[in-house]
């Protein structure tokens, strides 16, 4: 078997669709899984037992049933009961909702971790609840969370693979249709995982810069 | 007047504060003397409202910290300082300081810079007003943490054994100022294990034993032969402490 990867370039702009497809819904789920991680880690620590208990439960139940069935039920199942969402609406809601479950957990376990002191320092100087969570919690969480938020992103880009089994072209999806058009799989998917590698560094690098820019304070410490 | 009336608080089957009586007039430092666990910092907890109250009543210029809708007020018009500094670390030292004026007073941000950088300057950290709390000293960070207490312009200052965690050389930064605040009239609640210190600024020394206030009298009187030092206790207690 030879490596021939010339044999691609006709098919190059093709993937490169799906892997914008990929990208695409991987920023809004981003974005759908931080903030829906925000609040339910909010609702989790809150101290009514009501809302904390149903934030348990959607992050226990997210986290223990497989992506690809949660995929399965939105796209093939809602239908019967007359909920139509189309395929790329459809995995970005579905990935937001999963990785809503795990971002939950990083950003909740950043909230713990907060020294007491500081928030009764923020109490007795009169701050509102809402001043206290988003100047003073919500920050110094994100500070320890950002890394473990890193490693969600990154699972939810391997994840975004699965969208190819419910119609969804994206790099996967595509990298599949010219695998069987060329009969050359070998070479498509060497070309699949290079790509995806430097996706998810290139993801990884971003967090290292984010984390250490939100630690910035501690770098004189630690250099 | 900050008035403390017959507090009695327990932590569980623990006994903390049983019965304390003190009041504090504005201009005056009263420094609050005892053994660790004889309740002197949970008695500064309870006045700002940390703390819930088992029995008694606590006001501060007549608001009362047990009523939810008094104990705003009341903590307007205390300020704390606490032991382990309680800075927030992702902010700088003078975002530490006008936090609180521009979201609680509602200040406008130039001014209340300004006067924060005042403050800073003031405690001879004038050029550090953008390091982060990481980036000081304990000493430093303690006189940030006076500056944030001061930015509020509370009429009583709370200080929670606040050079417990410093080195002699940073416990002396940190009393310096002190001296100073109480030469310039402010008024303080001063927890403390610094008792030649305390002699030094007080006008009143009060003594704490077992969450039982023992006694409540004028600096000089504390320390005379008929004075407290005729409570047995007290006698013990300055004794002890100046040999360590």
């Amino acid at each position: 078997m030879r490596l021939d990867l010339t044999i691609l370039i006709p098919h190059l702009g093709f993937l490169a669709e799906g892997a914008l497809l990929t990208l695409e819904a991987c920023a809004l789920a981003l974005v759908g899984s931080v903030i829906l991680g925000m609040l339910v880690a909010i609702a989790r620590t809150s101290s009514s037992q009501w809302i904390s208990r149903l934030a348990f439960l959607y992050v226990d139940l997210f986290r223990n049933i497989p992506f690809i069935v949660q995929l399965f039920f939105f796209y093939y199942g809602l239908p019967e009961i007359g909920i139509y969402i189309d395929a790329f609406t459809t995995g970005v809601i579905a990935l937001s909702i999963a990785g809503g479950a795990y971002a939950s957990d990083a950003i909740r376990a950043g909230i713990l971790a907060i020294d007491n002191g500081i928030l009764e320092a923020a109490e007795v100087s009169g701050l509102s609840k809402r001043v206290t969570f988003t100047r003073i919690v919500l920050p110094i969480a994100l500070r320890t969370s950002v890394r473990p938020l890193g490693s969600v992103l990154i699972n939810m880009i391997l994840t975004s693979s699965i969208l190819s089994t419910i119609t969804l072209n994206e790099l996967t999806g595509q990298a599949k249709i010219v695998a069987s058009d060329t009969f050359r799989p070998f070479e498509v998917y060497v070309v699949l995982l290079v790509v995806y590698a430097a996706l998810t560094y290139l993801v990884s690098l971003g967090i290292t810069l984010l984390h250490r820019r939100l630690n910035r304070d501690l770098q004189e410490q630690v250099s | 007047m900050l008035k403390v009336e017959n507090v009695k608080k327990a932590f569980g089957p623990v006994t903390v504060l049983d019965g304390v009586n003190l009041t504090v007039n504005p201009g005056e430092v009263v420094s609050i003397l005892g053994s660790s666990g004889s309740g002197k910092s949970t008695l500064i907890r309870c006045i700002n409202g940390l703390e819930k109250l088992n029995a008694g009543k606590i006001t501060v210029d007549d608001f009362d910290v047990s009523k939810p809708k008094e104990l705003a007020e009341a903590r307007k018009r205390s300020g704390t300082v606490f032991q382990l500094f309680n800075l927030y670390p992702h902010m700088t030292a003078l975002q530490n300081i006008t936090l609180a004026p521009i979201e609680v007073l509602k200040r406008p941000k130039a001014e209340a810079e300004a006067e924060g950088r005042s403050l800073l300057a003031q405690v001879g950290l004038g050029d550090r007003a953008d390091a982060y709390p990481a980036q000081l000293s304990g000493g430093q960070r303690q006189r940030v943490g006076i500056c944030r207490a001061l930015a509020m312009k509370p009429r009583y200052l709370l200080l929670d054994e606040v050079t417990s965690a410093l080195d002699p050389e940073m416990t002396s930064e940190v009393l310096d100022i002190l001296a100073k605040l109480a030469k310039d009239g402010t008024t303080m609640v001063f927890v403390t294990h610094e008792i030649e210190f305390a002699r030094q600024i007080s006008n009143r020394i009060v003594f704490l034993e077992k969450g039982v206030l023992l006694v409540d009298l004028p600096t000089e009187k504390f320390f005379a032969d008929d004075g407290g030092l005729a409570q047995p206790r007290v006698a013990q207690f300055l004794s002890k402490m100046r040999k360590d």
